[in-house]
């Protein structure tokens, strides 16, 4: 039953006439989202709740928190890529005065398999101190050889890497059967894409405070995406019970996904052995070198496709580098349908540091180059891209989500305006075009327990263990419980970010907030119901179920009271509450489409991104203000992806020759184009799934081929630097000659 | 040297500007050059140090000014502005970050006389009789800042850690040049990264808070 009727007390010019009213109000019997549309606080535009926190210099990050007798810990790293360590000399270190402990990682006669990687430690009183410390500690190496790029570990005879060679996967399809196909279709695309490695670029790099005193237990405050792998990791290395804490952290975007870090397993080893709180910081080069990166790929495409504008066969091989890691790719065709598929994916390792997963792991990669092939495949056929994209998608809800998604994009961008002949134009400056579509899972999992309590002075209280990674948990986790309980935000408060509270999952696959909103609106649904069964004596009603609350009061059988004063009915220990997930809550499938407008001026090579806009869905939107930084923050970094970022690597020295700001370019304020958000209210799913990584995928195909409708160069490679437009230029000058 | 401005200039690349790492690990003391050291200490070991005129090292106890207010801290000589404010000082001062130290990423922006710097470049020895302003002395969020408030608004951060810094910097900015272009706006915050993707939110918060500015008459 959805709709009841509450008796309420007649109003007229703002007082009580005496007289009895009706209103109707819905409630299901169960903890439900509601109509999408009649939200009072979710799906609105919601201030962020810890933005008055945020921009006074008060939201304590690890890196902030300071405990008394606190060491500085410091680590030494590699210089060589591949080595053998045949010696670690601390004792000048031991003797600095302020240098309190310094621990070897890896003993002499160790291996060392990439460029940063932590080879000792050292705790200090103070900064410079634990600097001087590192400095002192003598590490002598025998170098090995190296191999830092894709083509040198490619080559027969090159040296293994770590576990050996990369882990390769049978191919999926008859190769010869997809290859002959290709050959026969009206028109062939071979090409080669690649990406580089990137960086997530964390403001705040990886940091533990391990404040572990000598007693009983400890608190280790971790930079990190997941509250609760915190003490596992911890306890294993304090040998007593951690709680484990996240107050505010300067993002992870998939780096910071699981315990406790290198930093954390040391920063807790000196604090152990010397019973005093340590806390330590990777610097920013080290962020850079050994806290993981974002895989680079190499997709090898050969594609077919018909005048009728049927993507007909394609053949994808495909390498992801992922370091000494795993550095998955997602699989081709990515978002198409093709009627012939062969695909083979390898993981190919050098010695660099392990990939881990950055923003929509693979997905990124797998989208530039497919998006970039569909693209050129479409001119090569002569067929609007978007027309060409749309007549090859699923023909199932993915597909429809698209077809929509295209058109409110194309729409937004001025797709009819586009560039007609690609590089067309007298130049210099050329304007173009592009768009790429993609897709991510996301979804709830049964992994959070929330805990509301509601105190007799009328205070509401919502605990979880959830971190907030900057997405904004904080504020959805208040709104939930404001909006059941017909308050405002002011009148809740939420704590969150602490092992103290309920249980959460870690922040990863765009999982937390189908996870979490779920428990939230359980545990509330719950209180409200409680609080009713209190709360009808007050006003006579026969049952909680003759109880509303709405305005910041209560009203049943025909009177209404102030929240404070319903609040009395609560037991002096308070009303506590407790919710689980509900997975008809919660749902999966994320959709999005981005449109690019690029500048290229033809005679430097610059390209300027002047317009962009990606529109995405995600079922029920908890908080709209939130959810559009979100997608405006998927569209910078894409941009990054297309125009600056890479990792680039020396192959003789096999270091990293960019780890620090100055050379691995950021997009900044200078790059910022026209960015329009667009949140895909077409999506009739009420239920919540997750938008943070699938807002970061297409991106980066969109701008790619935006660059070729404006100039008529296909730049295959990321980032789209002007010394490769204007190699284009230059081989289509030559071409036309 | 002017700086030229185009789509590619990216702060850090500016020239003009002497690199504290030359200084640090050096000491004081060894390094040639008189003209350099407008300031050198009395005595190391008088606490408080309000000046310093002679070589300086190990460590000393100086007197900053910040938020106007007199702080006594002990420092050493390549003791960076932003390392005494978060390291030093208890209890510490940690709205301006420590993100880069490289003189890159304006997360340690502070007001130092009126002017917006990095204090990680700076050194804690040379901020001393200086009026320093971090984001903290800017607003509370029982009493924010038409700028912050202006963020707050906008929804100009996510993880907020870059926040802080673009606060300052839009705060000093905004007092040099109240009736900014986005342009220009663009111009004087980009020695300011972010990576979380809130720039456009913080133009909207910038020339928002103009308008509240200009028309309270501040």
């Amino acid at each position: 039953m959805a709709t009841k009727t509450i008796k309420v007390p007649k109003m007229l010019n703002g007082a009580p006439t005496g007289e009895v009213d009706t209103i109707q109000v819905e409630d299901y019997g169960v903890a439900t989202w509601g109509p999408k549309t009649k939200h009072r606080l979710l799906n609105t535009h919601l201030p962020r709740v810890d933005a008055p926190n945020k921009t006074t210099g008060t939201a304590i990050y690890t890196h902030d928190v300071k405990v008394p007798g606190m060491l500085h810990g410091r680590l030494v790293t590699s210089i060589h890529a591949h080595a053998r360590i045949t010696s670690i000399d601390i004792s000048a270190a031991q003797k600095i005065p302020g240098v309190k402990a310094v621990l070897p990682i890896v003993a002499a006669g160790g291996e060392v398999i990439y460029e940063g990687q932590a080879v000792a430690a050292v705790a200090a009183t103070t900064p410079e101190i634990a600097l001087d410390g590192a400095r002192a500690i003598v590490v002598k190496y025998q170098v090995l050889p190296h191999v830092v790029t894709v083509d040198d570990a490619l080559k027969p005879g090159a040296p293994t890497v770590g576990r050996g060679p990369g882990r390769g996967g049978n191919g999926q399809g008859n190769q010869q059967q997809v290859e002959a196909a290709v050959a026969a279709c009206d028109a062939v695309v071979e090409a080669e894409y690649r990406t580089p490695i990137l960086h997530h670029c964390c403001l705040e790099t990886h940091a533990v405070v391990a404040d572990f005193r000598g007693g009983p237990n400890a608190t280790v405050y971790v930079s990190t995406q997941a509250t609760f792998g915190i003490p596992g990791d911890a306890q294993r290395e304090l040998g007593v019970p951690v709680t484990g804490v996240v107050t505010h952290m300067g993002g992870g975007f998939g780096s910071k996904g699981g315990g406790i870090g290198v930093v954390g397993q040391w920063a807790c080893r000196l604090a152990k052995q010397l019973n005093t709180p340590v806390k330590m910081v990777n610097t920013r080069r080290e962020e850079f070198l050994m806290t993981g990166n974002g895989p680079g790929s190499l997709h090898k495409f050969k594609a077919g496709a018909n005048k009728n504008g049927t993507l007909v066969a394609i053949s994808t091989i495909q390498y992801g580098m992922g370091g000494i890691g795993n550095g998955g790719i997602a699989a081709q065709p990515y978002s198409y349908v093709a009627q012939n598929v062969f695909r083979q994916s390898t993981s190919v390792n050098t010695h660099e540091d392990s990939s881990v997963p950055m923003r929509a792991p693979g997905h990124p990669q797998a989208c530039f180059a497919m998006e970039s092939l569909m693209d050129e495949l479409a001119y090569k056929i002569g067929m609007d891209p978007v027309e060409f994209r749309k007549k090859n998608l699923p023909n199932n809800a993915n597909g429809t989500a698209w077809h929509r998604q295209l058109d409110a994009g194309a729409k937004a961008i001025g797709w009819a305006n586009r560039n007609a002949t690609p590089g067309g134009g007298a130049g210099p400056l050329k304007r173009g075009m592009g768009c790429a579509i993609g897709s991510w899972g996301g979804g709830g999992r049964a992994q959070c327990v929330v805990d509301v309590k509601i105190s007799q002075d009328g205070s509401v209280l919502v605990t979880s263990g959830s971190q907030d990674l900057g997405t904004g948990t904080r504020t959805y986790v208040r709104a939930i419980v404001a909006e059941e309980l017909g308050l405002d935000m002011t009148a809740v408060v939420e704590k969150i970010g602490s092992t103290a509270y309920g249980n959460a999952g870690g922040s990863g696959g765009s999982t937390t907030t189908a996870s979490l909103a779920p428990a939230v609106k359980d545990a509330a649904y719950n209180a409200r119901i409680a609080l009713a069964k209190l709360v009808a004596p007050l006003l006579g009603a026969a049952s909680a179920d003759e109880v509303w609350f709405d305005k910041g009061q209560a009203m049943g059988n025909g009177k209404s009271i102030p929240w404070k004063q319903a609040c009395a009915a609560v037991p002096a220990a308070g009303l506590s509450a407790r919710g689980q997930f509900v997975g008809a809550l919660s749902g999966n499938g994320a959709h999005g489409a981005s449109f690019a407008e690029v500048e290229v001026d033809t005679d430097t090579g610059h390209v300027r991104v002047t317009k962009m806009c990606h529109v995405q869905d995600g079922g029920l939107i908890m908080n709209r203000l939130t959810a559009e930084s979100q997608i405006n923050g998927g569209m910078i970094q894409s941009l990054g992806m297309a125009l600056f970022e890479g990792r680039v690597m020396d192959p003789a020295l096999g270091i990293m020759l960019n780890p620090a700001f100055n050379d691995y370019k950021l997009p900044g304020a200078m790059e910022m184009p026209e960015l329009i958000p667009i949140i895909d209210d077409g999506d009739e799913r009420n239920v919540v799934i997750g938008i943070a990584e699938p807002a970061n995928i297409p991106g980066c195909g969109a701008v790619a081929n935006a660059v070729f409708n404006a100039c008529g160069v296909r730049v295959r490679e990321t980032p789209i630097t002007p010394d490769k437009i204007l190699n284009g230029l230059i081989e289509l000058r030559r071409a036309k000659a | 040297m002017a700086v030229k401005s185009n789509s590619r200039n990216k702060p850090g690349t500016a020239t003009g500007m002497t690199r504290r790492t030359v200084l640090k690990g050096v000491g004081l003391a060894a390094v040639a050059a008189p003209p350099l050291l407008s300031r050198v200490a009395r005595a190391a070991d008088a606490p408080g140090a309000t000046s310093v005129d002679q070589p300086i090292s190990g460590s000393i106890t100086i007197t900053l000014n910040i938020n106007d207010k007199d702080h006594q801290v002990a420092v050493e000589p390549r003791t960076t502005l932003l390392s005494a404010l978060r390291d030093r000082l208890d209890p510490p001062i940690t709205g301006p970050k420590l993100v880069c130290n490289a003189n890159t990423c304006g997360a340690c922006t502070v007001i130092a006389n009126g002017r917006n710097i990095y204090g990680c470049s700076v050194l804690a020895v040379d901020m001393i009789g200086k009026k320093i302003t971090t984001v903290e002395g800017i607003g509370t969020p029982e009493n924010l800042s038409p700028v912050q408030a202006a963020f707050v608004e906008k929804d100009a951060m996510m993880c907020g850690f870059c926040t802080d810094g673009f606060v300052t910097s839009t705060t000093a900015f905004l007092k040099k040049n109240p009736n900014p272009t986005l342009d220009e706006l663009k111009q004087g915050l980009k020695g300011n990264f972010c990576r979380c993707g809130t720039y456009p939110r913080i133009f909207e918060a910038a020339l928002a808070a103009a308008k509240v500015l200009k028309a309270s008459g501040k």
